[in-house]
């Protein structure tokens, strides 16, 4: 299951000390899809950076379960993300001499010697579930974006983290592909419990999504939950 | 305290002390590395870093290569020199000339590089050869040639003491038998008449009514004797009109005695004693006003000190071309990390410990770094195999390229040196911004 986050006296100011991120009280429940807009530039990614410990100067809380991340040090930190939270990014940032497989295991390079087999045994699963499987010894140097946009997917849930943290997951994807990922990533989300956090422009990453946060100039200027 | 260790070192043989040392000066690298990446497995990380930017890896890879090589090829190109110059003189146990300089005369009754010198006299060779001790006393005669191969003048107990026995044919028996040396393009049979002088000064008519006839070929000696023409001393003098060193009622004779009066000069007498001591006693004896002796081995010892100072010279000059280029690898792994500051972001964004980070960092300097040194070593003995194939074509000094521990201690310490130093891009790299550097 999925964890819950309780952000509270949240702060984010960048190296001029400008406060880039401010938000008081957020709440979202285990499991749940929350997708978040706004103009760009107006500190969606750096409210989801921030949600990933990776924030530089950040004050507040971010409690996810009952961890806050802020308290921690950067190992902890590094820790914490290692085992609970799944990141994907815009452009995919693979290894683009690796193959899909060993892209999708990544995490287990610098997991405990134990668990990466089993990592990269899930890894060979989402990619399953993904519909690539068979890609999966080939580098992903040629895949197409959606294709490569799945690997990250896959990347993310290796680790079987209860947390998923996407920044523009469609942003590089046309849109067949974009709608095509949309789904999965939903999908995964929703059938393994996860809570999804996803920053997009996309219209149809919120038309999925349970509820929509919208950031202005740093702050939350709606938050609408659907039923 | 330390005395029992360099006790122990001491009683270690030579060999055990130079695997031992190599061993130690490698041992920063090897510990530093254990530190490092022990626990984790970065090397999947590291291939897709050295593919990715294969083309500057390799750049890299190909500038610590030609600075370790510069290194190694200084090293075995001297030793090489220093030990074929020594293999070419073994034969030489001591020289009699008249008084001068004893190099001119090394360089010219070892290595056959003639030059204008005072005679001795027949008297004075009868002196040397009649001495007690004296197995052979050979006297040598310069000035002709054929196509390039110096004809040299000397007898038939000397050719043997120079290759043992004949690789084909026999020893001159005749004033017109010629023993050739192993590299001398001639066959059995080959008949040549002589030109006066050598090189470019060579007269060819000059002694064309004198022929030899080659009889015999030498053992290769791997020194510049393999390119002469030996010829008796007889025939030389004969040739420029002089006596013949025997009475003129046995002037077919070949090789001594040879009568005092009849003796028309000879700048140097190649003599070896019955026992190593007596040499020492023989160089005594004929170190006088009127005659020089010396040992080629310790002339050319003294040769080899010298060259052992430029070699500490240029040995400096090789470790600061190595600490520039260290300096200038160190600094361009600096810029290559920030190349890979996107994926190394990504690592550190997925959670990965920043020792697995910096072992990555530090994995993909060594794998640079060591690459570099094992190439420098083909890069530095390929070097020098040429160089020497050089040397031997020009010289007929026979100069043998080979890896010795001279240079693996020199590459053991480069090796460690630079990972060391490797360390502090790793860190720099981890000190950037995840945020920034992802994005981009």
């Amino acid at each position: 299951m999925g964890l819950a986050l309780a952000i509270s006296g949240l702060a984010v100011s960048g190296r001029d000390s400008r406060t880039l991120l401010a938000v008081p009280d957020l709440e979202v429940a285990p499991g749940s899809c929350v997708a978040v807009k706004g103009p760009s530039g107006a500190g969606k990614s750096t409210f989801l950076f921030a949600c990933a410990g990776l924030a530089g100067t950040a004050s507040g809380s971010i409690v996810w379960g009952d961890t806050d991340i802020l308290a921690l040090g950067i190992q902890k930190r590094a820790a914490f993300r290692r085992s609970a939270i799944g990141l994907v990014f815009q452009d995919f940032l693979l290894f683009e001499e690796l193959s899909a497989l060993a892209n999708a295991a990544l995490p287990g390079a610098f997991a405990p010697a134990g668990a990466q087999k089993a990592m990269r045994l899930r890894a060979a699963s989402v990619l399953e579930r993904l519909g690539i499987a068979p890609l999966g010894a080939r580098t992903v140097e040629s895949f197409s974006g959606g294709e490569r946009q799945r690997v990250a997917i896959a990347r993310a849930l290796a680790s079987d983290p209860d947390v998923i943290l996407a920044d523009e997951p469609t942003a590089s994807l046309d849109r067949k592909a974009a709608d095509a990922l949309v789904d999965d990533l939903v999908r995964l989300a929703r059938t393994d419990g996860k809570t999804l956090v996803a920053v997009s422009h996309d219209s149809a990453v919120h038309e999925r999504a349970d509820r929509v946060i919208e950031i202005i100039d740093g702050q939350i200027a709606s938050d609408t939950t659907y039923a | 305290m330390l005395d029992p260790v360099f006790m122990v070192w001491d009683g270690l043989p030579v060999a055990a002390q130079d695997a031992l040392l190599f061993v130690l000066l490698l041992l920063p690298a090897v510990l530093v590395g254990l530190l490092v990446v022990l626990g984790f497995r970065p090397m999947t990380l590291v291939r897709a870093m050295m593919w990715r930017f294969k083309w500057t890896n390799l750049l890299f890879i190909a500038l610590i290569a030609v600075s370790v090589g510069i290194g190694v090829g200084l090293i075995a190109q001297e030793r090489g020199l220093r030990q074929g110059t020594a293999r070419a003189a073994d034969k030489f146990d001591l020289v009699v000339s008249a008084p001068g300089s004893e190099i001119t005369m090394l360089f010219a009754a070892v290595y056959l590089q003639p030059s204008d010198v005072p005679l001795l006299t027949g008297a004075q060779y009868n002196a040397i050869a009649n001495a007690e001790n004296v197995a052979l006393a050979a006297p040598i005669a310069f000035g002709d040639s054929y196509r390039s191969a110096p004809v040299v003048g000397t007898t038939a107990d000397f050719v043997l003491h120079m290759t043992d026995e004949l690789a084909d044919g026999r020893l001159f028996e005749v004033h017109t038998d010629a023993v050739i040396g192993a590299n001398v393009a001639l066959a059995l049979g080959d008949r040549f008449s002589p030109a006066h002088g050598v090189a470019g000064a060579a007269d060819d008519s000059a002694h064309a009514h004198f022929e030899y006839e080659v009889v015999g070929r030498m053992q290769p000696t791997g020194s510049p004797w393999d390119k002469a023409i030996l010829v008796p001393v007889e025939a030389v003098w004969e040739v420029h009109g002089l006596p013949n060193g025997h009475a003129p009622d046995d002037a077919g004779r070949i090789g001594p005695p040879f009568l005092a009066e009849q003796f028309p000069g000879t700048p140097a007498v190649l003599v070896r004693a019955e026992e190593l001591w007596a040499n020492y006693a023989l160089r005594s004896q004929f170190t006088t006003d009127e005659t020089m002796a010396f040992f080629p081995g310790a002339v050319l010892a003294s040769l080899h000190g010298l060259m052992g100072d430029v070699r500490e010279v240029m040995s400096v000059m090789a470790i600061v071309t190595q600490v520039l280029v260290t300096a200038g690898v160190l600094a361009g792994l600096v810029i290559l990390t920030r190349l890979f500051a996107r994926r190394l972001a990504l690592l550190r964004a997925l959670g990965a410990p920043r020792r697995f980070v910096f072992s990555v960092i530090w994995s993909y300097a060594s794998v640079l770094i060591g690459s570099g040194a094992v190439l420098g070593i083909v890069v530095g003995l390929a070097a020098t195999e040429a160089i020497s194939r050089i040397v031997t074509a020009r010289t007929d000094i026979l100069v043998r390229s080979s890896l010795g521990w001279p240079e693996l201690h020199l590459v053991a310490a480069f090796v460690s040196v630079t990972v060391v130093l490797a360390l502090t891009p790793a860190f720099i790299a981890l000190s950037r911004p995840v945020v920034t550097d992802l994005r981009g």
